[in-house]
């Protein structure tokens, strides 16, 4: 499964992988000039923190996200094992948010639904790996087995 | 800003991008692709360095850094990138006047007019000091009225452009009172160029409108060649010339004044292909100044061992040996160059440059504005830049205006881009323009071309011919049917060229969009509030369109006579 791999010693925080994630998947109007002014304020999916780390949806192996959804709204594809919220079912409780332990899942209640990074699985390539400037993000296939990646807690069943 | 599939009008041009890729040189083209996608919060004027707080940014998407960090909100913030651009421009002006008149008083080279070139000096001494100048003057009591209501006619260096600068560090303001401070900057420009314009025909005479060529197709095979990059003193420019006559050496230019009476020196090319001319091999020395210049000649002319001076230095020599060692050194060159091979297209085009304000009639053109054989007058200016098409905007934009009758007046390199598609050859005039134009253009004289070059930016051809109409007419500038247009605006003097513009009357297109976008209080402030205040609008257009809009928009803007 393609995953986001982040090179921490490469980003410069600039912002551009939020703002384009804003601009392509949070707006309407799909235009800088026009997303930057639109109500409700468009929301990006990645959030860079800390000392470098754009910090994406993990889509987790074992996703504590779909397993606190009361209704099935958080699903994961099967094609491509990634993680999304089916917007139309989203009552808007907040569980996955309260439960996700990366904490990269946001409540929007304007349009009232969870907004979390899907890797841009409708489009052909992530915009924030399409805009890094330093290339400190790339698109890569998740290594087997490897937890860094996800949440995947050791069970002793 | 969006990936450019076509870079180039220039065929010219084109011939050469294909061998730099083949060779794996990077010219502008490449560089502007290797940028994209360039930063949002720049482009739409949300981000500030003006201190080491920063950078900040506002995020238009995040709750907690909308603010900078020492309180300029995005409106601010926005109108700041404005400023910034404005007062950059301005001094660009002012630079290129100081030059000259530095020189000037030092008594160098016979002025032509010794009574009018001394009263010029003073003038300039009093814009520098508490800005009391005869130039200014000139303007109609009713625009200077204006201005001084607002408060922004300028008054001497420090407070129209040292004042203006320091908004940029802080202090309580608003967009429009920031907005009045960068026009009153932008005012000292205009009064730079008038009195530049002035002191050049005062010391070296009037320039007469004189048949040049352009592109590349002139620059001859074998004889040594000295290309002229950017703005630098024109008496640097008369003792290179100077030393050249009789040497069968070739002096031309390129983003540079052509005139310096007697001597013309023919441009080779325009802003966004400055590259280009040394990729010929023809060229042994460049000459270069700062503005204009594109740093990467540097790394080009070694590639076709190409001598490079700049006239920018700090220790600088006295100018008639500094012109005497170029000239040495492009005749060294030359021999040194003889195997380089020579890859000179032979495409070059006919036109009239060096118009001036005297040589038209303002009195036929207000006439025939009244009888309606023109609809208007449109003034083209600003270079090119690497975000579209090479000189497909501006001249595709220049045909548009003309069919529908509409005089065109051009300034600086904007009328070098226009010359090479032979909308400066009078031989093309009656196909080009309507009917009532052509009838017009026929009427000022016998070798009139279908648009204007009033001189480049170290002239202030346009701005005199503005000040003509509206004596004649007896209307302030504002009443008549002027448009102005920057399709292809790259430096910053454009932006301030644009604001004094606005300034006077005129309602002013720019493209690309001033970054200034992220702020709707700043975009509506550059309509609504210009408008009052001026009775025209800056216009900041985002929205994508085709050149046939764009004269759309530019004749709707045309107030009826």
């Amino acid at each position: 499964m393609k995953v986001i791999k982040v090179d921490p010693e490469k980003c410069t925080q600039c912002h551009a992988c939020d703002l384009w994630c804003g601009i392509e998947i949070g707006s309407e109007k799909k235009e800088l000039n026009d997303a930057i002014h639109e109500k409700p304020q468009p929301v990006p999916r990645v959030y860079v923190e800390g000392n470098n780390f754009p910090l994406h949806c993990r889509h987790c192996e074992v996703a504590p996200c779909i397993d606190a959804c009361p209704n099935g709204t958080m699903r994961r594809d099967p094609a491509t094992g990634l993680v999304y919220v089916y917007e139309p079912t989203c009552i808007a409780c907040w569980m996955c948010v309260m439960v996700c332990p990366f904490g990269i899942i946001a409540p929007s209640p304007s349009i009232h639904v969870a907004v979390k990074c899907d890797r841009c699985r409708n489009m052909e390539y992530p915009i924030c790996v399409d805009v890094c400037p330093t290339k400190a993000l790339a698109l890569e296939e998740r290594e087997e087995g490897a937890t860094w990646y996800g949440y995947a807690p050791k069970r002793s069943y | 800003m969006d990936f450019v599939q076509r870079k180039t009008a220039d065929s010219v041009v084109d011939h050469f991008l294909k061998e730099a890729a083949e060779k794996e040189i990077p010219l502008v083209w490449d560089r502007y692709e290797g940028s994209l996608p360039q930063c949002g919060f720049c482009e739409t004027g949300l981000n500030c360095r003006d201190c080491l707080q920063g950078p900040c940014v506002s995020h238009p998407f995040k709750d907690q850094n909308k603010v900078g960090i020492c309180g300029k909100d995005k409106d601010i913030l926005a109108v700041h990138s404005f400023v910034r651009l404005v007062v950059q421009g301005t001094m660009g002006y002012l630079d290129q006047l100081a030059d000259f008149a530095k020189d000037v008083e030092a008594g160098k080279g016979s002025p032509k007019r010794k009574q009018e070139t001394t009263k010029l000096i003073k003038d300039i001494q009093g814009m520098w000091g508490d800005g009391s100048t005869d130039v200014m003057k000139k303007f109609p009591k009713a625009l200077i009225d204006g201005w001084k209501a607002a408060g922004i006619y300028p008054d001497g260096m420090a407070s129209a452009l040292f004042k203006v600068s320091q908004k940029l560090d802080g202090g309580v303001g608003n967009v429009e009172e920031t907005l009045l401070w960068a026009f009153k900057g932008a005012l000292m420009g205009c009064a730079a160029q008038m009195l530049q314009g002035r002191l050049k025909t005062a010391v070296f005479g009037d320039t007469a409108p004189t048949n040049v060529e352009v592109n590349l197709g002139v620059l001859p095979k074998d004889q040594p060649v000295v290309l002229l990059y950017g703005h630098f003193s024109p008496f640097l420019k008369q003792k290179i010339a100077d030393a050249a006559k009789g040497k069968k050496i070739k002096v031309m230019g390129v983003c540079t004044d052509p005139f310096v009476p007697p001597y013309y020196f023919a441009p080779v090319t325009n802003y966004g292909s400055q590259e280009i001319p040394l990729m010929t091999g023809a060229v042994d020395l460049i000459v270069t100044g700062d503005q204009c210049v594109n740093p990467s000649l540097a790394e080009l002319a070694k590639v076709w061992k190409v001598e490079v001076v700049p006239t920018e230095v700090l220790n600088r020599k006295d100018v008639s040996s500094f012109a005497k060692e170029i000239i040495g050194m492009a005749q060294e060159a030359f021999k040194a160059r003889g195997e380089v091979a020579r890859d000179i297209p032979n495409i070059k085009e006919s036109g009239v440059m060096g118009f001036s304000a005297k040589d038209i009639h303002a009195d036929k053109v207000v006439k025939a504005l009244s009888d309606g054989k023109i609809k208007g007058i449109a003034i083209l200016a600003g270079c090119n830049n690497v975000k579209f098409t090479q000189d497909q905007e501006i001249v595709s934009l220049a045909r548009e205006l003309l069919k529908k009758d509409i005089f065109c007046v051009s300034e600086g390199c904007a009328s070098v881009g226009l010359a090479k598609f032979g909308l400066l050859n009078p031989k093309q005039r009656d196909a080009s323009c309507g009917k009532g134009l052509s009838a017009l253009l026929a009427s000022l004289g016998k070798n009139v071309p279908a648009v204007i070059d009033l001189g480049s930016c170290e002239n202030s051809g346009v701005t005199d011919f503005l000040l003509d109409m509206a004596n004649l007419g007896k209307k302030p500038i504002k009443e008549f049917p002027i448009v102005a247009c920057f399709p292809e605006a790259n430096r910053t003097k454009a932006v301030a060229r644009a604001a004094w513009t606005v300034a006077m009357g005129i309602p002013t297109y720019f493209w690309p969009f001033l970054p200034v976008t992220g702020s709707q209080k700043t975009i509506e402030s550059l309509s609504g509030f210009c408008e009052e205040k001026f009775g025209a609008k800056l216009h900041v257009i985002t929205e994508k369109m085709d050149y046939i809009k764009k004269a759309e928009l530019l004749v709707k803007s045309l107030k009826k006579a």
